[in-house]
Order: structure tokens, then sequence, then C-alpha cells
């Protein structure tokens, strides 16, 4: 067991995958007892696989991680006892009810029957599930199966909770819900570690974020500090024309504005965007401009200035979902 | 080990008992073989010396006869078929139930089950001792109720049958069952799909029920499929299943329940020790 000043901490982690994807290349860091911390990034970036390997599914190509102390790879077995894990998928048994999912969770953690029976209650009862307890899992909501893989994973009251991508999928009203939750264990005392590629999530979550991208961390801080990079606001201006893309940018350098094209729109950095945005309005009077919007500091910017791409890269269009999509807006 | 196992042994057997349908559609596929199949083939009627033979003296009839139950007995040990049958299909059916063990684990691995139970504090093995014990205690349970089917249609067990008789047939049925479930987890924690289970099935179930003495004699077959049936587990089940439920001598017990007894034992520490390799190395 090692010197414990991290709840996890994670050294160079690297995972390269049989099929030879090279998941992870050195992720490190340190989380604090007690924190929320979250992981950061879009789809791809190695979150999840950063939550398998601390969570002992699988091991590491390279580098080390311990959690409460313990090895990830040599002390396996203490690490699963610490730990709850809160996986991107479902994964309770949909032939089971409500209350034998978390009563077996329960008793795989070493309680005793009636110990886990007044958890396995408790537990349920703080999800909101307790009316439900005696339902197949096949029969909940979207909402309540998320909030059972929870329940499954708080029942033996784990020191560190990983959550990983815990409101994909969720609507608003869920979500929230869940945000208040999380809060509620961070209160009483749990070590949360967040996955997320939601960045309003990471802001109003976290007490620091790592910023990952491409298997590696490219920032790391509170949101605080992390929108403080940005220096100041960002203004976005998109010209009818493409061809004035240039244009604008040279019109504005000469008067000493810091600016930079992406994805067919002009980025300028302002200290403050309500003192320059009349000057730039003027400069530009005489260009057909399509769109024009401010951006107060947010990681969402963070992430593009870091990486030169947006955290939600537009998603392979599936034409089968966006049918079912549409069909869903309609009605 | 022993509490995680027992967990995990009442998850899988309460899911069982929560499909009725699969419950009753295990017991009526052997029930329907052995009383279509070992009804049907009514060995005694056939090998009658035909009415349209003439000028047979009725000592001569009775000659006739006697030799053909004399050869029934020494290739069935006994003269009804069906009898002979329904003894071996207890066996047969021991193995049709090995596959659940691997059906269940394909299930698990693909709906994320499997995940939840590699990070619980349990040692490993035990999900995987879990599935084979769920098929033992199912093939208990089914082998009950289809050997009271059987004596309900007129299976004969052999006279001054005792405990110590249905003991050890149970034993040797469970050591099929557990052999054949071992070889189906093994192959469930490598694929990916469920539907390599059910091809493995369909490839498996036929050959290792024919090449055995289950559903005919050995004695009575061709060279090279006696060669193979003297390799086949089930033919050992079968011979010392029958020797206690029906009376049918065997050649060497002692042999044929060594060999049985290696093989589940081989069987079992083989797909355990791989099992436990799939779990850790990922």
């Amino acid at each position: 067991m090692r010197h414990e000043t991290c709840a996890v901490e994670a050294i160079d982690l690297e995972k390269t995958y049989k099929n030879g994807v090279k998941a992870l290349k050195g992720v490190s860091f340190c989380i604090q007892r007690g924190e929320i911390f979250s992981l950061l990034g879009p789809n791809g970036a190695g979150k999840t696989t950063t939550v398998k390997i601390l969570s002992t599914l699988i091991k590491p190509s390279g580098g080390t991680a311990y959690v409460g102390g313990y090895n990830v790879v040599e002390e396996s077995s203490n690490v699963r006892r610490i730990i709850g894990i809160v996986p991107q998928d479902l994964t309770a048994d949909d032939e089971m009810t409500g209350y034998d999912n978390v009563y077996v969770q329960a008793r795989l953690h070493g309680l005793s029957r009636n110990e886990a029976k007044k958890k396995t209650k408790e537990v349920l009862e703080f999800m909101g599930l307790l009316e439900a307890a005696n339902r197949k899992a096949r029969t909940y909501s979207g909402g309540m199966r998320k909030r059972l893989e929870i329940a499954m994973s708080l029942v033996h009251s784990p020191q560190i909770l990983f959550l990983d991508e815990p409101t994909l999928g969720l609507d608003v009203q869920s979500r929230r819900h869940l945000w208040d939750l999380i809060r509620k264990l961070k209160r009483e005392g749990t070590t949360i570690l967040l996955t997320t590629h939601y960045m309003e999530e990471a802001d109003t979550l976290s007490d620091r974020i790592a910023i990952i991208d491409l298997g590696k961390v490219v920032a790391l801080g509170s949101p605080e500090e992390l929108k403080a990079r940005l220096g100041g606001d960002r203004i976005y201006i998109r010209p009818a024309l493409n061809q004035d893309l240039s244009l604008i940018k040279e019109k504005l350098v000469s008067k000493g504005y810091e600016v930079s094209i992406l994805n067919g729109e002009v980025i300028v950095k302002v200290k403050k965007a309500e003192d320059s945005l009349f000057d730039i309005i003027n400069l530009l009077r005489d260009l057909k401009i399509s769109s024009l919007r401010i951006s107060k500091p947010n990681l969402e910017d963070v992430f593009l200035e870091l990486t030169g791409r947006k955290l939600r890269e537009e998603e392979p269009l599936d034409s089968f979902r966006y049918r079912i999509h549409s069909m869903r807006v309609r009605r | 080990m022993m509490r995680a196992t027992l967990v995990l042994l009442v998850r899988e057997l309460k899911k069982w008992f929560g499909r009725k349908p699969v419950l009753v559609m295990s017991l009526l596929t052997p029930v329907l073989w052995i009383a279509l199949f070992g009804k049907s083939l009514n060995l005694t009627n056939m090998l009658m010396p035909p009415g349209s033979l003439e000028g047979i003296s009725p000592e001569m009839m009775k000659v006739l006869q006697q030799m053909v139950t004399a050869r029934l007995i020494e290739l069935f040990g006994t003269t009804d078929y069906f009898t002979y049958m329904s003894s071996g299909m207890l066996v047969v059916f021991a193995v049709f139930q090995g596959m659940f063990s691997g059906i269940s684990i394909i299930f698990d691995k693909r709906l994320g089950y499997m995940d939840r139970l590699l990070v619980a504090p349990i040692p490993r093995l035990s999900i995987w001792l879990s599935k084979i014990l769920a098929v033992a205690v199912r093939v208990t349970l089914l082998s009950l109720l289809l050997l009271a089917v059987s004596l309900l249609l007129g299976m004969n067990l052999k006279e001054g049958v005792g405990v110590i008789d249905l003991l050890a047939s149970w034993s040797y049925i469970i050591l099929l069952a557990m052999t054949i479930a071992s070889l189906y987890a093994l192959l469930s924690f490598y694929a990916d799909n469920q539907e390599i289970v059910f091809a493995a099935g369909n490839l498996l179930n036929l050959p290792l029920m024919f090449t055995s003495s289950a559903m005919f004699p050995v004695e009575q077959m061709p060279d090279w499929l006696q060669k193979l049936a003297s390799a086949n587990p089930v033919t050992f089940a079968a011979d010392l299943v029958r020797y206690h439920l029906i009376g049918r001598p065997v050649g060497d017990y002692t042999a044929e329940l060594v060999k049985l007894v290696v093989i589940a034992l081989v069987m079992l520490v083989v797909s355990g020790w791989a099992s436990l390799r799939w779990m850790n190395n990922r």
C-alpha cells in the first residue's frame, strides 16, 4: 500500500487494445479525497478506458495507478472493496427485480443477509426507487434504470465512486435530479470521478477538471482556472460569403485584434466583448455577415483553444436515428 | 469463495424459475423423445417371427422367441427398448442442459452484467463455478422429474433398486453435466456471440448422443463407431447409470468410472483455468 496523498492517482497510464488502438498515451492526475473530479473530453478521448483501468476491469499497458492507496493491478481485490462504479452502459439484469439487483451486489460485497436487506432498502429509498423495487428492471424507464445502476454501485457505501457519462441520454429533468444526488454524495464524503462530454455538467459539478483528448490530459484545473486561461471573451463572426473570411481577419488584425479562423468563422479574442463590439461592427459594416455571437468564457472554448476542435464534433449521420428523431420532434 | 458462489448460484436459479415456459420446454423435450421414440421402437414386436411363416411347430416358435429374447437381453439388458432408452435419456438430457452454462455467460457478457461481477470483490473463479453448479442443480431437479415421468410411462427398474443405486446414478449424471457445462463455459468466455453456443450445441449434441451407448448398445455398432463410443464420456455415464437403474451388466465398472471421473476433472480444470485467464487478461 502506498502512502495516501491522493484518493486516486494515475501515473503515465497507457493502454493499447489488442486490436492495436492506442486509447491512452500517458494520462496522469491526482484526485483529492472528497472532491468531484471530472474527465472532460469528446467521445473516444480515453475517458472510459481510464475508468476501466482504475476500476480494475482492464489492465494498463504502461504506467501505474493507485486507488485508495492500493495498486490497481497488484492489489486489485482491495481496490474492488472500496470503489463503486456506474458504467456508461446499463448493466442491471433486467430479468431480476430492482431489489434483487441491488441485494446481489450487497451480498457480493460481503454484507450479511440482514445488513444487505437493510442497506438495499436504504439505498433504493435514497434513489427514489422503493416503490418500484419489486418490479423487474426491464419495466423501468431510462432515468429509473440509471438510478438503479447508481443504487447497485452505492449499496456497499464505497469511498470512491466512478461515474462514466452518468447523464448520457437522460432528459433534462432526470439530469438535474442526478446532479443533485451527486452533490449529496459529495457532502457525505464520497470521492467522485466523473467522466462527461457535456461541458455544463463538468462546469457545474466539478471541483477540478482534467480535459482529455486523444488519450492525453491537455489541461487540468478548477473550472475557474481553466476558463481564466482564455483571458477574456470570444466573438464569433460568420460571413455570408466564405471568401470574406480573410478580409475580415485582415481588417481586425490591422486594428490590433487577436484573430483566428476556424470552421468558417472568424474568432476574435477580447478582454470584454461589450467594450469592443461596437468598434468591430463598425469595421465590418460594408460586409455581409450571416451571424455574430458573443461567448463568455466557457469550457467549450477552452477545449477549442487547446485542441483546435469542438468538444462535440459533428457525429456521423445515422439516417435511421435521424428519421426517428425528426418524427419525434414533429409530434 | 463459497459465499459469492452461492449468491450467484441463487441468482441463476431465481432467473431460471422465473422463466416457466423454458422450464416446461426443457422437460418436455426428453419426455417427447422417450415417449415417441422409445415407445415406437418396440423391439420385441419387431423381432417376432412373421405370421406368414407356415409350418412351424409351437415348439419351434418357442425356441425362436427364446432366441430373440436372449439376444435382446444380451444387447440391451432388457427386452423393453423403452426401459433401455429412458435410462439413457437421463444421461443425454444432462448433455442437452450443459449448453445453458454457456448461454448464461454470453448474455452476462453482452448485457454488461459480467463487468459488474468483474469489479466486485469476489474470487473470480466463483463466477465460473456458479454457472457450472447452476447446471448441476438444474439437471438434478429435471432428472428427478424425468425419472418420475419415465416410471409413469412404464420404465422397469431392476429388482431391489436401492438408495445407493439412485445416488450413484445421480452422481454420474451430474459429473457428465458438469463436464459438458465446462466445455460450453470455456467456449463462451472466449466467444462474443450467442450463435456460437447454439451452433456448437447443434454440432455436438447429435454425435455425442449417437456415438455412445445412450440410444443403442455399442456392441452392435460397426467397428469405427465402437472406437468412438469407447472414448465418449456419455457412454461411460450411460453404462454406469444403466447398471444401477435397470441392472444391465457393465463390462468393467471401475475402468468406466475412472475414465468418466478423469475426463470430468480434466475438463473442469481446463475450463476453470481458461475462464480465469480470460477474466484476468483484458
